[in-house]
């Protein structure tokens, strides 16, 4: 399902550039690569002839100035101040082919005749090696983000806190008050009072009946149906399930045309929200899935990941019947599933050798995130320690970092984190046709709407022949901000200014609307791998309910914040409605 | 009485800030360090290089830098993306940004740099 976008969009270089080139052979920037010197704090790449070298101004001798530039032809060091006095312009025009320079503390190149930045791959992929060999050198085995701390060591998301689009909430226009008021029927009056329970539990909350191990089941479709964007849907009617069996009974006319999770999830959203509170038995939407999912189908306990990731499948499947619609998942115009969930995960694989790197694109609908293998991520295994005998001088590496306790953002962090694939991993570098060493960094290409993260609490090893569930409580935030994670954050902390394929990136960011989330739904496991119970909790309007089978209670938000996360749902917040404290007024 | 002495200072580009007048009978004993030699002994130490990323630090705080940025994108909005040059930004945002860096920061710094050389002279 991945494509190749290699399409890089390089600024085309300007006659001088080209010049230089051809009279330099097929490396012309290969002497300077070993003027690369990467300087401890910050990590940026400067060019020195010698390591402890004071570059200052061959005419006048200055090395107070704020750009210096060397000459690529024959390494002269000359200011640049183009309003004032120019040595290096002076240099560029008294010499042909001498016009081609490198600014010394930014290792950028730049063309003194033209008086702009120029760009050469070859050697944008050196400065970059060199700086990520420098960076990778100086990690600490407690695995701390070195690659990301390029820039003053300090976390970027923690000084921007700039929002693109003030957040407001919906409030429905005139003409929607006249169509509510003109066509629908109010479920709640004074004839329906006797249904309301005496908890005044907001809309849509209906406990779900085990029908035997369902659990798993029922902990999903909780989270689903208090899915914002999907609960809009089907409550707002985009997917009938009457016209839809209408429909595909007339084509096909066979039974099994007439499977269709999306009019399953259509029935059920229909029962929850009807203002019906006894517990419902969500009988005909199992058998449905038992239908599309036969190697699952079982009496058994399954794992509720699976079951979400085959129940977003299939809702995918049926739409694929439909010819006009584009088919990938990535731009979540398939199915309201992936319009829901899908982002974009972008991978950066570099060749440790000569720097070359090729990207990968590739739809999600969510995210799978290992636990850290110790506590505090120091390299001896802490297994005997508990959490009161923490030695906090010894494990904190950083005094920002909550010492000892796995976050979700920790998780997120390693997974965007470069990771060296060991020898064994070679890849094929396509610059150099062999396999060699790689470095390999994911982010974020596109934010879903939703963002599932999924927490590998079960490992299943086939080789062993058995599975352990791992019980380590995962810290969660209620809101988090996603801008870190992003290929465009990732990346420039990265690369800084170098060309490196963006594709645009920068622009498709700045038309996020958003990239801050809102908890809403926290999937929970509690007992052992073969006897384990599934419930989760849902958040509305900043209260909390505990939604455990065929029971739903308000709970304390301090019960979830100690509660085992198993899978956690964001979703963007300008999409996180605050119920209104009236419900069903008019 | 004391004496005023003055930092020899090449001017040798926009305006900068008046500078401080000693505060220590010890200047009028040694020979005031030139700017050159003051650069000079900042960057040998490594000290330039701190220095820059706190400031680079103390600039991304203030959404000074989304400033510029914002400056750059403007200018070559109105100018066409093919019809700038790096020298073009650099002459239109350098008296913005130098306008714009805060009192506070500037003091910092300055702070900074003569404990740098206090506790470096000899």
């Amino acid at each position: 399902m991945s494509s190749k976008i290699n399409g890089h969009v390089s600024p085309q270089p300007c006659p001088h550039l080209l010049v230089f080139r051809s009279r330099n052979g097929p490396k012309p920037f290969r002497a300077l690569q070993d003027c690369i010197r990467v300087k401890p704090p910050g990590g940026r790449a400067a060019i020195r002839r010698e390591p402890t070298e004071v570059p200052r101004c061959g005419t006048c001798e200055e090395s107070s100035r704020s750009r210096l530039y060397a000459c690529v032809a024959c390494a002269a060091v000359f200011c640049h101040a183009p309003l004032l006095h120019s040595h290096a312009s002076d240099h560029s025009l008294s010499i042909p082919g001498h016009e081609i320079a490198v600014d010394v503390d930014r290792a950028e190149l730049f063309c003194c005749a033209c008086g702009d930045q120029v760009y050469d791959r070859d050697f944008d992929a050196a400065v970059v090696l060199a700086q990520t060999v420098n960076a990778t050198a100086t990690t600490s085995t407690s695995g701390s983000t070195a690659m990301q701390c390029s820039v003053a060591g300090s976390q970027p998301e923690n000084l921007r806190k700039r929002r693109r689009v003030d957040y407001r909430p919906w409030e429905p226009d005139s003409g929607e008050h006249i169509s509510r008021g003109n066509q629908s029927i109010p479920l709640l009056d004074a004839t329906n009072a006797s249904l309301v329970s005496s908890t005044q539990q907001p809309w849509g909350f209906r406990g779900l009946n085990n029908l035997g191990n369902t659990c798993f089941m029922n902990s999903i479709l909780q989270a689903l149906l208090h899915t914002p964007p999907l609960r809009n849907y089907f409550l707002g009617d985009r997917h009938n399930r009457y016209y839809c069996q209408q429909k595909n009974g007339a084509i096909n006319g066979t039974k099994n045309s007439r499977l269709c999770l999306a009019c399953d999830m259509d029935a059920l959203f229909s029962a929850v929200f009807s203002g019906d509170r006894t517990p419902y038995s969500p009988a005909k939407f199992l058998y449905s899935w038992w239908q599309h999912a036969a190697n699952l189908a079982s009496y058994e306990q399954q794992d509720a990941h699976e079951f979400f990731i085959s129940m977003l499948e299939g809702i995918h499947e049926k739409v694929e019947k439909d010819k006009r619609k584009s088919q990938s998942p990535g731009s979540g115009d398939c199915c309201i599933a992936h319009r829901v969930f899908s982002g974009i995960l972008r991978s950066d694989v570099m060749c440790m050798v000569c720097g070359f790197t090729s990207t990968t694109y590739d739809p999600c609908v969510d995210i799978s995130l290992d636990l850290e293998p110790n506590q505090g991520g120091s390299g001896k295994s802490s297994s005997a320690k508990s959490l009161n005998s923490f030695n906090f001088e010894a494990d904190c590496m950083r005094p920002n970092q909550n010492c000892g306790i796995s976050t979700l953002k920790g998780c997120l962090e390693r997974f965007t984190r470069a990771e060296k694939l060991g020898s064994d991993q070679k890849l094929f570098c396509q610059k150099c046709q062999v396999r060699q060493e790689s470095l390999k960094q994911m982010s974020i290409r596109k934010l879903p709407l939703v963002s599932c993260f999924h927490v590998k609490r079960f490992e299943h090893s086939s080789i062993r022949k058995m599975s352990r569930k791992v019980d380590r409580y995962l810290q969660f935030p209620f809101s988090l901000d996603m801008a870190p994670y992003l290929s465009s954050s990732i990346l420039r902390s990265r690369f800084g200014n170098r060309i490196f394929p963006f594709d645009g990136d920068e622009q498709d960011a700045s038309n996020d609307l958003s990239t801050e989330f809102e908890l809403f739904a926290v999937v929970t496991h509690s007992g052992r791998l073969d006897a384990g119970h599934y419930v989760t909790y849902l958040r509305l309007s900043n209260q909390w309910y505990k939604c455990d089978d065929a029971w739903i209670t308000q709970v304390n938000e301090s019960i979830v914040r100690a509660a085992q996360g198993y899978m956690m749902f964001y979703v963007q917040k300008v999409l996180y409605y605050k119920e209104s404290e009236n419900q069903g007024t008019s | 009485m004391s004496h005023s002495h003055k930092l020899v200072i090449k001017r040798s580009s926009m305006s900068r800030p008046p500078p401080p007048p000693p505060t220590t009978n010890k200047d009028q004993q040694h020979q005031n360090p030139s700017l050159q030699e003051i650069n000079i002994k900042l960057i040998q130490s490594g000290e330039k290089e701190r220095l820059k990323e706190l400031l680079r630090e103390r600039l991304l705080e203030c959404g000074w830098i989304d400033e510029m940025k914002a400056l750059c994108r403007a200018f070559t909005r109105k100018k066409g993306r093919n019809n700038v040059t790096v020298d073009d930004l650099v002459h239109v945002i350098s008296p913005k940004g130098r306008a714009s860096v805060p009192n506070s920061m500037k003091a910092e710094l300055l702070q900074r740099i003569r404990a740098f050389l206090a506790s470096t002279a000899d």
